[in-house]
């Protein structure tokens, strides 16, 4: 009974599967897109915003959460279930704090996070969490930025710069080939905004951008400033297109030439 | 010392003729130190209901909160407001809960009845601090002071008294009989309760 | 002995407490700060069981830091009042009660007032316009009514505050040496040296 396997959580399929975990995944993949960068000393997370419906308040629907002064969290997937690991997240950072005084590491909480997600899999009578988080932050008494992603099988690990969520593959990829060491603020901001336009159509008014440059210290770009971004950009883009176009009509001009050249010779 | 007596305070209420009375000092304490002079021992639970809690302070705050909290859910459920002898019974299995561990209140409500020809009955009721109930027909009284005011209140309560002379007669009562305890004073509030209004009135007395 | 007062003014509440921390008859410390500032416009000056109080108010300042991570807004110093009561009293049915006993002085961002809140390790909680507790509220509470001015300018609330500071230490046999004085307003908590 291969029925059987995908019923009970806690129980393996006979090719080391638990489908149940691969399910979230895919609740994961069927979430909105978020990417996060580190630079040097900064740290930006950037989240795909769905287009709202015209009567409903874009202050209600929030992808990036503050966990404590120095930690953000961003999530893709199902988000109630995000509301509820962010909330179980921000009593373990008071909790950290009362009872060894300093504030969490991002390791700290990424790693508390992910073991919630963890227990949910192996654990009766529950379902894991539909959603990979991305956590940002800095370290008290350190000046390091830190990025780190969790996904619903309890997995957690450090990153550059990563994606999650719908077409995170292409993101990430995009990341993969763009991404340098010791990106400045701006750098950092403009390559979270470039990947995420790899897979958001419409532009500036669907993107969120959390920017935490030192410890405490977050700034959420309005929409303005991201419009600002994205039209720089797709200067860029343009130029890009322009110089390619200008090469290949000089080319084909020089071909041109040559061949007429070539005719004239043979008269 | 007893906890009973720990920050003072007194509360009466009273029938009249289509009205009822409910009044209370203002004092807390403790002990013989006085704290505020604006405590507040007696609550609407609606508007032809009210509640006076005298005892440990503790407890007043917090079975005011859970009084109002019992009530708020009895209106929604039923769709109505609780009427006064089903308010009561609600005071008395509260408090009968705690039998064994109880809230050191002891506490005294006034309110008015929908009788079945659709007019108001005056009613009133104590309890002790385990929740057994006392249905009284012309006065009850209840903290450090209650001595006092049985004995004021004997003297001076009758009959159908109008809305303004039980004011003054209760008045009369709570300002006399909290002269003479050390724990309660220190201002009086006073409800009186009819049909279409209620009056509060605050009297200042000794303010020693 | 441990003593600590509290007086709201015209747009602001001063708090204050005694440095000295104590076991049984000995001294241990003089500069115990005994006022914690347990949100950017509120403070709370503890006074008690040793371990219970630092315990206490820790716990309060997590969870009120916590509630305004969740809510995104700070709980008014009355809400907050009524929550740190609720915690008490319900401490005090438990096993092993919290004795703790606080002064709550805040100011409301919201309607613009200050205000401060007696509070007792029962769970007793009263609005006041001054307040004491430990064996100084016997001599300060009886001065307090006759000089305190809910009008006073910071400078005058001060000056009373002295005059509270300097009854307790001619009367009281053991009388506290130093004092820690913050003040809150519009613009959060400060300390202040008398």
């Amino acid at each position: 009974m291969s029925r059987s396997y995908d019923r009970a959580l806690t129980v393996f399929s006979p090719d080391g599967h638990l489908f149940q975990v691969e399910y979230a995944l895919e609740a994961v993949r069927k979430g909105t897109c978020a990417v996060g960068v580190r630079g040097k000393d900064v740290v930006v997370l950037g989240v795909e915003k769905k287009s709202v419906l015209q009567l409903q308040d874009p202050r209600t629907v929030r992808k990036v959460a503050m966990l404590d002064d120095h930690i953000c969290l961003a999530f893709a997937g199902l988000t109630a279930d995000g509301r509820v690991l962010i909330d179980k997240a921000r009593i373990e950072c008071q909790s950290h704090r009362l009872t060894v005084e300093d504030p969490v590491t991002v390791e700290y909480i990424t790693r508390h996070i992910a073991g919630i997600q963890q227990r949910y899999t192996q654990s009766g009578g529950v379902r894991p969490f539909g959603i990979s988080t991305l956590i940002v932050g800095f370290d008290p008494h350190d000046t390091k930025p830190h990025l780190y992603m969790t996904e619903p099988s309890g997995i957690y690990s450090a990153w550059k710069a990563n994606a999650i969520g719908r077409s995170s593959k292409t993101v990430r990829e995009f990341l993969e080939k763009n991404h340098k060491d010791d990106l400045s603020r701006e750098e950092s901001i403009k390559l979270a905004v470039k990947s995420l336009l790899e897979v958001v159509q419409t532009g500036a008014k669907n993107i969120e951008i959390s920017v935490m440059e030192s410890y405490g210290k977050i700034t959420n770009l309005d929409l303005s400033q991201i419009e600002a971004i994205v039209s720089e950009i797709e200067k860029e883009k343009e130029a890009e297109a322009e110089r390619k176009r200008s090469r290949l009509a000089a080319t084909a001009a020089g071909q041109a030439s040559m061949t007429s050249r070539a005719a004239a010779g043979t008269q | 010392m007893s906890i009973m007596e720990y920050n003072g305070g007194s509360v009466i209420a009273m029938v009249g003729k289509d009205c009822v009375a409910i009044a209370s000092d203002l004092r807390l304490g403790n002990q013989a130190l006085g704290i505020s002079s604006n405590f507040q021992k007696i609550f609407p639970v609606t508007d032809r209901i009210y509640l006076g809690l005298p005892g440990l302070a503790t407890d007043v705050t917090t079975l005011r909160e859970r009084f109002r909290f019992r009530v708020n859910m009895y209106t929604i459920k039923e769709g109505r407001e609780i009427e006064p002898e089903t308010f009561a019974h609600l005071v008395s299995s509260t408090l009968y809960e705690r039998r064994f561990g109880p809230y050191f209140i002891e506490p005294v409500m006034a309110g008015l009845a929908k009788s079945a020809t659709g007019g108001f009955k005056p009613f009133i009721a104590a309890t002790d601090l385990i929740g057994c109930l006392n249905f009284a027909k012309d006065f009850v009284v209840a903290g450090t002071a209650s001595s006092k005011l049985y004995g004021v209140a004997e003297g001076l309560w009758e009959p159908d008294l109008e809305p303004e002379q039980l004011f003054e007669t209760i008045s009369q009562t709570m300002l006399n009989a909290v002269d003479r305890d050390a724990y309660s004073g220190w201002g009086v509030i006073v409800h009186v309760i009819e049909k279409d209004k209620v009056t509060t009135r605050t009297l200042k007395g000794r303010m020693d | 002995m441990e003593t600590s007062f509290a007086i709201t003014g015209k747009d602001y509440v001063i708090v204050a407490s005694d440095t000295t921390a104590a076991r049984s008859i000995v001294k241990m410390k003089e500069d115990e700060d005994k006022i914690k500032a347990v949100s950017p416009h509120l403070l709370m000056a503890y006074s008690g069981e040793p371990g219970d109080t630092i315990q206490f108010s820790e716990y309060i300042e997590r969870n009120l830091r916590l509630f305004h991570i969740r809510n995104n807004y700070s709980l008014t110093p009355s809400a907050a009042a009524s929550w740190i009561r609720r915690s008490l009293a319900q401490s005090l049915r438990s096993r092993k009660p919290y004795s703790v006993n606080l002064m709550l002085g805040g100011y409301d961002t919201t309607s613009d007032t200050p205000h401060l809140f007696w509070i007792d390790y029962l769970g007793t909680l009263a609005e006041v316009p001054f307040g004491a507790h430990g064996y100084g509220s016997y001599f300060a509470l009886s001065l307090l009514d006759r000089y305190h001015n809910p009008e006073a300018s910071l400078e005058e609330g001060l000056e009373i505050l002295k005059r509270c500071i300097d009854e307790v230490a001619k009367r009281l046999v053991v009388t506290p040496g130093k004092y820690k004085v913050k003040v809150v307003d519009k613009d959060g908590s400060r300390e202040i040296e008398l």
